[in-house]
């Protein structure tokens, strides 16, 4: 009898547990979908009451309009040639950045080497870089693909070359005690442990590429996105022109989310190690 | 035979001085010796078995290990640490091997190799676990058995279960009796611990500080195999507070350096 209700006793203390773990878990994405909720609400509001729809329009018209948007083929070309140059260009600034970041933090010789480079990239803004590239390599891929490369690429290098070079020196230590080539040293300690400080650079690289290809549109005669954003300002139509941004803000976001997953992924003995410490 | 010759080691200061944190230290441990250093913090020792292993070079002196100077790094020497530094991105066996990684093998060859030795120190069923989700004593145990697994002459142990609680550093304490043992390999041993330096080893080096030196070898004159009951004998005691005797004028000095 005394056992049945302790058993009962703990089963309760279970459930609760068990719902006080899963509300806690869920509480912030009842607050961020409550504020973005409440935005849409304010926009939707806000845009019924206008006497017009050329210059706000409410939410539901361009969800409408971005949802008959994507049903024509010609949404999806100009997606095409917005989205391949982005591909190479943020591909090979994950891949160029890497490169670098890891030779910049492994090699001090090399970080002085590349620092007014790298410091001259970071300071300026890379719009501004757009009149060259189309001068250089007009308005073809090559220019597309070299402004997003040279938006992600600076994020991607530094945050790999402080990964490198922040790593735990006592690991160092360690695989120095074992007397392994450096090569070696760097593929099984320094490289697995710069991880975390890579990923964290595809992701902000990423976003960066984004912002990357949205500039290239707007800035470069259009062709892809931007001539739909362009079109559609020329003639006011505003509820497509909305639909055309929140297409690519919806690219953005999902390219984000996904670099945050593996992020999160490959970093994940780093979290555990912290939780644990 | 490892010689340490006329050791001495200056750091400088941030204002432009010199620290002088070991000086002419001179001593030499036998082949298969269990050979203990003690000192407060801050007297180098941690420092000196970096010499040994080759990761900290002295500003004068040497060290010769059979013959030949140290000048890195070898072979013939394996180092266990106070924080165990474990890979925390590799599972247990992997880590085992490491050190079998890094003198060559692939990883496949190394995680095969480790087997044994997980075993050795009773970790058989977490080869497939990962560092965080052992105790800090079965962490150790996977540093030892990663020192091991290299078939080291030397194992240096730099206050490997000064991280640890006290029952579980009495069990590692005994456990690592066992292993030595039957390896019968040269050890090194820095520690703080009185009781643990008496305990484990054949001989006791006391260490003075500011700057570090060679304050007393102590031989440990108790019959092997050793078992807890050793702890309780006279012998033991006579040795232990005749360390304490010797370290107690050193600590509590309020001028004393940041330990190391």
């Amino acid at each position: 009898m005394v056992t049945d209700q302790a058993a009962g006793a703990t089963d309760v203390e279970l459930t609760l547990a068990a719902r006080g773990g899963s509300s806690s878990r869920w509480t912030p994405w009842l607050f961020r979908i409550g504020s973005v909720g409440l935005v849409l609400l304010i926009w939707e509001l806000y845009g019924r009451a206008q006497d017009t729809t050329l210059f706000f329009v409410p939410f539901t018209s361009v969800v409408t309009a971005l949802w008959e948007l994507v049903q024509t083929t010609e949404f999806w070309d100009a997606f095409r040639q917005t989205f391949i140059p982005f591909i190479w260009g943020w591909l090979l600034s994950l891949v160029v950045g890497i490169f670098l970041g890891l030779l910049i933090g492994r090699f001090p010789a090399f970080d002085a080497l590349t620092k007014p480079y790298v410091t001259f990239l970071n300071a300026l803004p890379i719009s501004t870089l757009v009149p060259i590239a189309v001068i250089l390599f007009g308005i073809g891929y090559p220019s597309r693909i070299l402004i997003v490369f040279l938006f992600g690429v600076i994020e991607v290098t530094l945050n790999t070359a402080a990964g490198v070079r922040y790593v735990n020196r006592d690991l160092v230590e360690m695989g120095e005690s074992f007397n392994g080539t450096q090569w070696r040293l760097f593929r099984k300690v320094i490289l697995p442990a710069s991880v975390p400080g890579i990923m964290a650079g595809v992701r902000i690289g990423t976003g960066r590429a984004v912002v990357g290809m949205v500039v290239v549109e707007i800035l470069l005669v259009a062709v892809g996105m931007g001539r739909l954003i362009l079109r559609y300002r020329g003639r006011f139509q505003s509820a497509e022109l909305y639909a055309v941004v929140l297409a690519l803000i919806l690219f953005g976001i999902l390219l984000q989310v996904l670099a945050r997953r593996i992020e999160l992924r490959a970093s994940r003995w780093k979290s555990e190690m912290e939780q644990v410490a | 035979m490892i010689e340490i010759r006329e050791i001495g080691r200056q750091f400088n200061t941030r204002d432009g001085g010199t620290f002088e944190a070991l000086k002419d230290v001179s001593f030499s441990v036998k082949d298969k010796e269990f050979f203990s250093i003690i000192g407060p913090s801050g007297c180098g020792k941690t420092t000196l078995l970096k010499m040994v292993a080759g990761l900290v070079r002295p500003t004068s002196g040497q060290i010769v290990i059979d013959g030949s100077p140290v000048s890195g790094p070898g072979n013939d020497r394996a180092m266990v640490f106070q924080h165990f530094v474990l890979l925390p991105w590799a599972d247990i066996l992997t880590n085992v091997g490491f050190g079998l990684e890094m003198r060559g093998l692939s990883r496949r060859e190394s995680r095969e190799a480790a087997r044994p030795f997980l075993d050795r120190v009773g970790l058989t069923g977490f080869a497939e676990h990962y560092p965080h989700e052992l105790s800090g004593g079965m962490q150790q145990r996977v540093g030892l058995a990663r020192a091991l697994a290299v078939s080291p002459d030397i194992l240096l142990m730099d206050e490997p279960f000064g991280a640890l609680d006290a029952q579980t550093r009495q069990l590692m304490q005994e456990d690592l009796m066992r292993i030595w043992d039957v390896e019968q390999k040269t050890v090194i041993f820095v520690t703080h611990s009185m009781d643990e330096a008496a305990y484990l080893s054949d001989r006791v080096l006391v260490m003075d500080t500011h700057p570090g030196k060679v304050r007393e070898v102590l031989d440990v004159p108790l019959p092997r195999p050793r078992d807890e009951a050793v702890r309780t004998t006279p012998v033991f005691n006579e040795l232990t507070s005749h360390m304490w005797h010797e370290l107690r004028g050193m600590i509590g000095d309020p001028t004393a350096p940041a330990p190391e």
